[in-house]
Order: C-alpha cells, then structure tokens, then sequence
C-alpha cells in the first residue's frame, strides 16, 4: 500500500500566493480531513494533486511515482480519483454509462477490438456493467440505473458522483465537500461507507467544512486557513488548537 | 415497381453520399470536436481516387481504398494542430483547411484540371455499392459506439475536464476521432468521384460543408441513424417541394430554424429521448403500483 506524499507543494497565482508551500500524506487505510473555512485553498490542494493547476514549486509522490508535472489523464490511471465540489457528471448519459465510464481505467481490450467490437470488447462491456450494477446496489440506486444521470435530485446525483468515483476502483479517494447540502442521516450513512472504503485500505482525502462530521470521522486532520497550514493532528487536537478556533471563530473581543 | 424506383435511383446516390459525409462530421461532434474539415477530407478521396484510376489505371477498388487512407493520414496530420484548439477556434481553423485544398486543387491544373475540373471519370460506381457502404460506416460506428471508444467520446463530448480526471486523454480521442472522420469522408468522396463522370473543386467548398452540417443538425448527431433521417430529409424536400421550386431556399432555411428550436437535438435523436423518458416514466408507474399492491 502507497501513501500519496505532497513535499512543500505550493501554488501562486501571478504574484497572489493561494497555498503557502506545505508537506501533507495521505496514507491508505486512513481518512485524512482537510479542513478550514471558504477560501481557505482547501479545493486548490485537490485541484494541485489531480494536475488540474500547474504546482509552482514542490513534488507530489505517489510510492515511486512522480505526479508532480502529470497531466489529469495520468494521474487518474495511477490511480487517484476524486468527486467535485460542485458535482459534475455526464447529465445526458444514464446513471449505469455514468458508473461505467470510471472504470476506463481498466480497460484492457485493443483500440481494434473495440472499434470493430470483437468479442473480447463486448465481454469487457457486460462485466463493467455487471460491476456497476454491484455499485448501484451498494448505494441503493439500482431503480435509477437507467435514468439520465441529470434527471435525478441533487443528492443522489452526489451518490452517482461517488460511485463513479469508485468506480476507478483507486488507490486514493479525494472527496471535496461530499455531504454539502445532505442532510444529516444520509451523510452519517455515507460517513460508513467512506469508512468501510478506508478499512479496506484505500487512501482518503475528505475535504469539509462540517466540524461535526471531521471530527466522527477523520483519523488525521491538516487545517488550513488564508493558504497557510496553520495546525494539523488528531480530530480532537485540532479542534481544541486555540489557532484553529481562532480561524473559524474568530477573536474573542476583551471587553 | 422498378419503373417506379429507377428514376430516382440518382436520389438514393446523393442520400449515400451524403450519409457518408454527414456521419463522418457527426463523429467529430460526438468526440466533442468542433471541426468542419469532412469535405476537405472528401476532395482528397474523390481527386486521389479519380486520377489513380484515369491517369494511372488503377483499379476502382485499390484507388477507393487509397482514397480512403489518404483521407485517414490527412485526419492525423490535422488532428495535432486542431486538437489544440477549442470550438469556435477548431471550426474556422478546418475551415481554413478545406479552403486551402480547394486552393491547392485549383492552382495544380496539370494534376486536378484546375477551375475547368476533373472530366471523363469511369462510372463504376453501383447504387447497390453505396448503400452497402452507407450500411457498413452506419454497422461500424454503432459498434463503435457502444464500447470504450464510445463512452470515452460521451465523456469529452459532455465534460472534458471530467473525462480527463477518470483517465481518458483526450488527445488519443481527438486522433482517433479525426482519422475516422477522415478514413470516411476519404471512402465517400472517392465512391462519389467513380460514380459521377466529372469532380470540380466548387463540389467541395463552403456549400457542401454547410449541407452536411445542416443535415447533421436536422436528423441528430449522437446517433447514426440520425444522419441519415437528416440526410434524407434535405435531399427528398426539394423534390417534395418541386412546385414551390422559387422558394427552395426560403423554406430549407425555415426548416433548420423550426427544428433547432423545437427539436434542439435533431429529428431523430429528440424522438429516440423523448421514447425513452416516457418509457422510463411507465417503468416508473408500474414499480410504484407493484409497490403499493405489496
């Protein structure tokens, strides 16, 4: 099992510093919360691991691999997968293509097997089909298999989104924000299945404003504020961190 | 019957052909490319076909088949440049490129016969031969669109970014897309050259790019069949129409107007979602009653 390692990853842009360089591990069998309040850098550090921005300077390691100048494709064949802060599926296409479209990573058939549907191609498609399947059920959807992905409500369109997400089977899962807008028995049951998916050893990154649900959940926590690390530790550290309260609070005024 | 078919044997070739072009421009779209080079592609198929068999004596089938990966080679070479370029940018720089081939084609005389066209081209061509090729390209890209290489292009077409976060790379699609269009375009244009006794540069400027885009407007652009009903309308109206025969244009114009606001994804594919939600809607009902008797 790898942990994904940042090594003084920063980001500027032009001369605005958004995140002052930092070091962070993501390590496989934890939940690691990042948290801090809006506009603190926290969906930047997402955007620097998949390779949407550009690092101005430090290295991302994943095990032996360098991810540090990858391109998105590359990073999500590694083996990284994450779901947006505002959710971004393919709404035209059916819950079940939505699923399957994740597991392009394991593909295997040739480009000629499937431009002229051999049948390795076709076998390739029932069994990620099938697996989908499995993930619909997982997450109670299997009723909207075959409803365009865009039809749904919002929440279960974040459920599309995380099977998706699974769907690349990865080593390492970044959730931005998941349980936005969901109310508190449906987040409580998705905070299970992220920590069934940690159980079994993956790597996950949940980024979150809900103190509540980092602190029941999370086994490491990096706090940021203004792009800086100010404080990281146990859930329970740093929610008693006088800088961390001061960050989300703000300043008890002496009277 | 046949009396009744043979005169408008000459409809059914322009719907071939045509579907030919209009899928293989539909298939830029549905990798979700901008690019209108299918007719530059065609000239290059239909001129590399024409003068093989006239000035070289090649057989029909061998400059066919060279057309087509003329018309292949020339979608790689433009896909690096284009796949640099989004929407409207790719759409004036294809453009370009079909404009410089006519160019081309015109100023190499001794080769292409300039502005007085290509002439005295053998019809080798069979109606029968463009309907098996119309229905192989359309068997072949419904394949094609139900496996990997479809569902990579759905997820360009919908959300690139997405795409390229679930491990997709878009420049590999972008290729393959361009080399498909091109590879079919190439066939089209060289079966059009051995059918049509003569070929000029015109044959291939803005008016038959905008033909094809219209047709792929008109009928749908994430199907095949699509195409197809796109191009069968737009080459049936005008016969349809013959007594209105002054106002050809006016109501072709209105037509495209009406269906893109109507109809915004084409004839056939609005009908095909349409089919579906309401069968979705059924399913619906009856789990809800099966449901409520439980």
């Amino acid at each position: 099992m790898t942990a994904l390692r940042l090594q003084g990853v920063g980001k500027r842009f032009g001369g605005l510093r958004a995140v002052a360089p930092f070091d962070m591990s993501i390590e496989p069998g934890r939940i690691t919360g990042l948290i801090g309040p809006n506009g603190a850098g926290k969906t930047t550090v997402v955007n620097l691991i998949t390779g949407v921005y550009k690092l101005s300077e430090g290295r991302i390691l994943f095990g032996d691999q360098d991810l540090s100048a990858a391109p998105r494709h590359e990073v999500a064949r590694a083996g990284l997968a994450r779901t947006y802060q505002t959710i971004r599926l393919l709404p035209d296409a059916t819950v079940v293509e939505n699923v399957v479209i994740g597991m392009y990573r394991h593909q295997t058939t040739s480009l000629l097997a499937q431009m002229f549907g051999l049948p390795s191609s076709r076998a390739e498609t029932a069994r990620f089909r099938a697996e989908a399947q499995q993930l619909l059920e997982r997450f109670g959807m299997t009723r909207y298999a075959n409803y365009p992905a865009g039809a749904l409500s919002y929440g279960d369109q974040r459920r599309v989104e995380m099977m998706r997400a699974l769907a690349l089977k990865p080593k390492v899962l970044l959730l931005d924000e998941p349980v936005a807008g969901i109310n508190d028995v449906e987040a409580q049951r998705l905070g299970e299945i992220f920590r069934a998916l940690a159980d079994e050893g993956m790597a996950v990154l949940l980024i979150e404003h809900n103190m509540r649900f980092v602190t029941r959940l999370c086994d490491y926590v990096y706090v940021l504020d203004s792009g800086q690390l100010i404080a990281q530790g146990s859930a329970a550290e740093v929610v008693s961190n006088p800088t961390v309260i001061k960050a989300y609070l703000g300043e008890a005024i002496d009277a | 019957m046949m009396s009744f078919i043979a005169p408008h044997l000459p409809l059914l070739d322009l719907i071939c052909i045509g579907t030919g072009y209009a899928l293989s421009q539909a298939i830029v779209f549905r990798a979700g490319t901008f690019s209108v080079a299918t007719s530059g592609f065609a000239a290059l198929g239909a001129y590399c076909a024409a003068i093989l068999v006239v000035k070289q004596g090649f057989h029909p089938a061998l400059a066919v088949g060279l057309g087509t990966l003329l018309g292949l080679l020339a979608g790689l070479l433009l896909a690096a440049p284009l796949a640099r370029l989004r929407g409207v940018y790719q759409a004036i720089a294809s453009l370009a490129f079909v404009e410089i081939l006519v160019a081309l084609i015109l100023f190499f005389e001794d080769l292409t016969g300039g502005p007085l066209g290509f002439h005295s081209i053998p019809r080798v061509v069979q109606p029968w031969m463009l309907v098996v090729a119309m229905l192989l390209t359309m068997a072949m890209l419904y394949v094609l669109g139900k496996g990997a290489i479809g569902r990579a292009f759905e997820a360009m077409r919908q959300d690139p970014p997405v795409a390229a976060s679930l491990g997709v790379n878009p420049t590999k699609y972008h290729v393959i897309s361009f080399a498909l269009s091109g590879a079919i375009a190439g066939l089209f244009g060289g079966l059009d050259a051995l059918r049509n006794f003569s070929l000029t540069a015109e044959q291939f400027g803005f008016s038959i790019l905008i033909a094809t885009l219209s047709a792929v407007v008109l009928g749908g652009r994430r199907t095949v069949v699509g195409p197809l009903v796109g191009v069968t309308i737009l080459v049936l109206l005008p016969e349809i129409f013959r007594p209105l025969a002054q106002y050809r244009q006016a109501i072709y114009g209105l037509l495209l107007v009406v269906v893109m606001a109507f109809l915004p994804f084409g004839v056939y594919d609005t009908i095909r979602l349409r089919m579906r939600d309401r069968r979705l809607a059924r399913q619906a009902v009856a789990a809800a009653s099966s449901g409520a008797r439980a």
